[in-house]
């Protein structure tokens, strides 16, 4: 039982941070009145442009950053038709996911000549010393980097966006645009800043499935992680910590379905695998039907902002 | 309302409603034959064989007239939500929903003519696609749940109890001889199978056309439709003037759902003739692309979708070139962007016309 557990707990670490990532980069987005459905796209164009520059440069912290790169380019141009142009945000990200989708297969295929990559070098594991002979404990040991960042990161935006003053203009921005350009913050400048920040989480997640969590990038990345994302965004309630928490609770029933199909074969005959994937979307589904609790978007989410209309 | 406004522009009817989208679809295409050529190899070539290869034979043509009925069935899912402002990004799981019925009474239920089975198995498939897609509209009527979030979240449940559950578990065929699950449903009876006309041609075509004609129709001509349109237009407005929105909301979601599940059926009884270990291919998120790129009309969704189905099918002989054969995929997303930054182009439009009112006029149209 005690290995189980830390089977799960291990491979949980090893699976969230893609989730963790792109959660965050919906919550910030979205806290600011963008709907960002485009995270899939996002994630797609970092594991991509990560895995290319690995290859290209030898390095995979290099490849971290292309993906950053790639997914805030992706995002960016969501955000360019979104706040410039007051585009439809639900269409726009759409469109993103299958220009990404399409378009990296066309370069996959350009550049590699297949529909995967070479074998990449991939982010260094993190070996806790002495903790090898800790029970539970030791699970946390021998991770990729790419764990501890996502454990850090939803801590940073939480107390960004709650305890400094650039977060509370975010939420503000996102909540009532009209009432925060009225005091001075500029609506336009603090979207782009989130829209790009979402770009740049995304990327990053992306970017850990193909130079931390495999060694190349192949054409089904990202596998509706950034869906999975999406919805632990809503489950989490728009919050970096309570996104971060659905996001854990997802990897984790993920982590315990492949356990429980490699280390207890007959109980997929009690628990078939289809139930354990299709649950983090299911329980989205009860908690926004009022089932569990309640979530609310942010009141501006998904408005375009019109300095001429109060 | 600022948003209320914009949707109406986006969506709402327009005297030039298809010129934003031609325009669209030209600039992507351009887009794509740059992208081949600075690959190093010929667009020339590449636009031919991907022209050709959609209709240059009868065999082709049978490819082309199953991709164009099946990008026509979903591309009027989404755009009959559309008609009362409902986004229906289900159609996927709608399509999967009403494919698993369509491929379990292909083989569980044998009448013995094909004049009997069909129509039943194509009936159940569009309710099973109906009964899916009102699940979102219920959620959304009693519980005030934004259809974006639930018809997102459907389609991955859809998915995983289908394609990870059902069809490796429950209703996998097993092969005669031993207990061994085969990857798949069993396969449809013969009596399942949908006749081809001409001995290529799909008999989805001819549905996916009397489809779209009637929809058309109904939102045109007929009082529900205009009571569906008056919602989409405003749906306080509608409620102000006794319609029920609630029972309206319902109707549409239906209907949507009916056609992604209708799609469903015809790629089961026209192409697979079981529901396959590997299925689900991104047709309801095409539905999105092609009724925005068709301007949510039901005819404009059939025209974009007649485009893609050529180029899709065609999309196969691009691989002797060296290029994946889901290219035109590509094209459809940045046509779809596109139509997306359709403001932009309105901008430069009205520019290149050197008339301000004239564009004023064309996004208030």
């Amino acid at each position: 039982m005690l290995e189980l557990i830390e089977a799960i707990l291990a491979s949980t670490l090893d699976f969230a941070p893609s989730i963790v990532l792109a959660a965050l980069g919906g919550v910030i987005s979205e806290r600011s009145g963008v709907v960002n459905l485009g995270l899939e796209g996002m994630m797609r164009l970092g594991a991509f442009f990560a895995a290319a520059a690995t290859l290209a440069t030898g390095s995979p912290w290099i490849g971290l950053g292309a993906g950053m790169l790639a997914g805030a380019v992706g995002a960016l141009l969501h955000g360019w038709l979104c706040i410039r142009w007051r585009s439809d945000q639900v269409v726009s990200g759409i469109a993103l996911n299958l220009v990404a989708l399409g378009g990296v297969t066309f370069l996959v295929e350009a550049l590699y000549g297949s529909t995967d990559t070479e074998r990449t070098a991939t982010i260094g594991k993190l070996v806790l010393p002495g903790l090898d002979s800790v029970p539970l404990l030791r699970a946390l040991s021998g991770h990729s980097w790419l764990a501890w960042i996502a454990l850090a990161a939803p801590i940073v935006m939480h107390l960004v966006l709650y305890r400094t003053a650039l977060g509370l203009r975010v939420l503000a921005v996102g909540e009532k645009p009209q009432a925060a350009a009225t005091l001075g913050v500029s609506v336009a400048g603090i979207r782009y800043g989130c829209v790009l920040a979402s770009g740049l989480l995304a990327g990053l997640g992306g970017a850990s499935l193909s130079v931390s969590t495999l060694d190349q990038f192949n054409n089904h990345m990202p596998a509706g992680q950034g869906f999975i994302a999406l919805a632990a965004m809503v489950f989490g309630k728009w919050t970096p910590l309570g996104a971060f928490g659905a996001s854990a609770f997802f990897a984790a029933a993920n982590a315990l379905r492949i356990s429980l199909a490699s280390s207890i074969p007959w109980i997929k005959d009690v628990i078939p695998s289809g139930f354990l994937l299709a649950l983090p979307y299911l329980l989205t589904l009860l908690l926004l039907a009022g089932f569990v609790g309640k979530a609310r978007a942010p009141a501006a989410d998904g408005v375009p902002y019109d300095p001429e209309v109060r | 309302m600022a948003d209320l406004g914009l949707r109406q522009k986006l969506f709402g009817p327009s005297r030039h409603w298809l010129l934003v989208p031609v325009l669209s679809v030209l600039a992507a295409l351009a887009i794509c034959f740059v992208a081949i050529w600075l690959t190093g190899k010929d667009p020339v070539q590449g636009y031919a064989k991907m022209f050709g290869g959609g209709l240059g034979s009868l065999r082709a043509l049978g490819d082309t007239s199953l991709k164009t009925s099946i990008l026509t069935l979903t591309g009027l899912s989404v755009a009959l939500a559309f008609s009362v402002g409902l986004f229906n990004i289900g159609a996927e799981g709608q399509l999967v929903v009403g494919a698993l019925v369509a491929a379990w009474l292909g083989h569980a239920f044998a009448p013995g003519t094909a004049l009997i089975h069909i129509p039943i198995i194509l009936i159940a498939a569009a309710l099973a696609g109906a009964g899916w897609a009102s699940i979102a509209a219920w959620l959304k009527v009693r519980r005030g749940v934004h259809e974006v979030i639930s018809t997102i979240m459907l389609n991955w449940i859809a998915i995983h109890l289908v394609e990870s559950w059902l069809v490796v578990g429950p209703l996998a065929a097993r092969s005669t001889q031993s207990q061994v699950s085969l990857p798949g449903t069993a396969q449809i009876e013969a009596t399942a199978e949908l006749p081809r006309l001409m001995g290529e041609i799909n008999l989805g075509l001819p549905l996916a056309l009397g489809m779209a004609v009637a929809l058309f129709v109904l939102l045109k001509w007929t009082t529900a439709g205009f009571e569906l349109r008056a919602i989409g237009a405003s749906s306080e407005a509608a409620r102000a003037s006794g319609i029920d929105v609630a029972r309206r909301t319902y109707l549409a979601m239906a209907l949507a759902g009916a056609c992604a599940g209708l799609a469903g059926a015809i790629l089961i009884l026209g192409v697979h003739r079981q529901y396959p270990a590997i299925f689900h291919g991104g047709y309801g998120f095409d539905g999105i692309a092609i009724s925005l790129i068709g301007g949510n009309h039901p005819l404009g969704a059939l025209l974009a979708a007649a485009f893609f189905g050529i180029i899709r099918a065609g999309g196969t002989k691009l691989q002797l070139l060296q290029i994946h054969r889901t290219f035109p995929e590509l094209i459809q997303g940045l046509a779809l962007l596109l139509v997306a930054a359709q403001m932009i182009t309105r901008h430069l439009l009205t520019k290149v016309a050197g008339r301000a009112p004239q564009g004023k006029e064309a996004i208030d149209a």
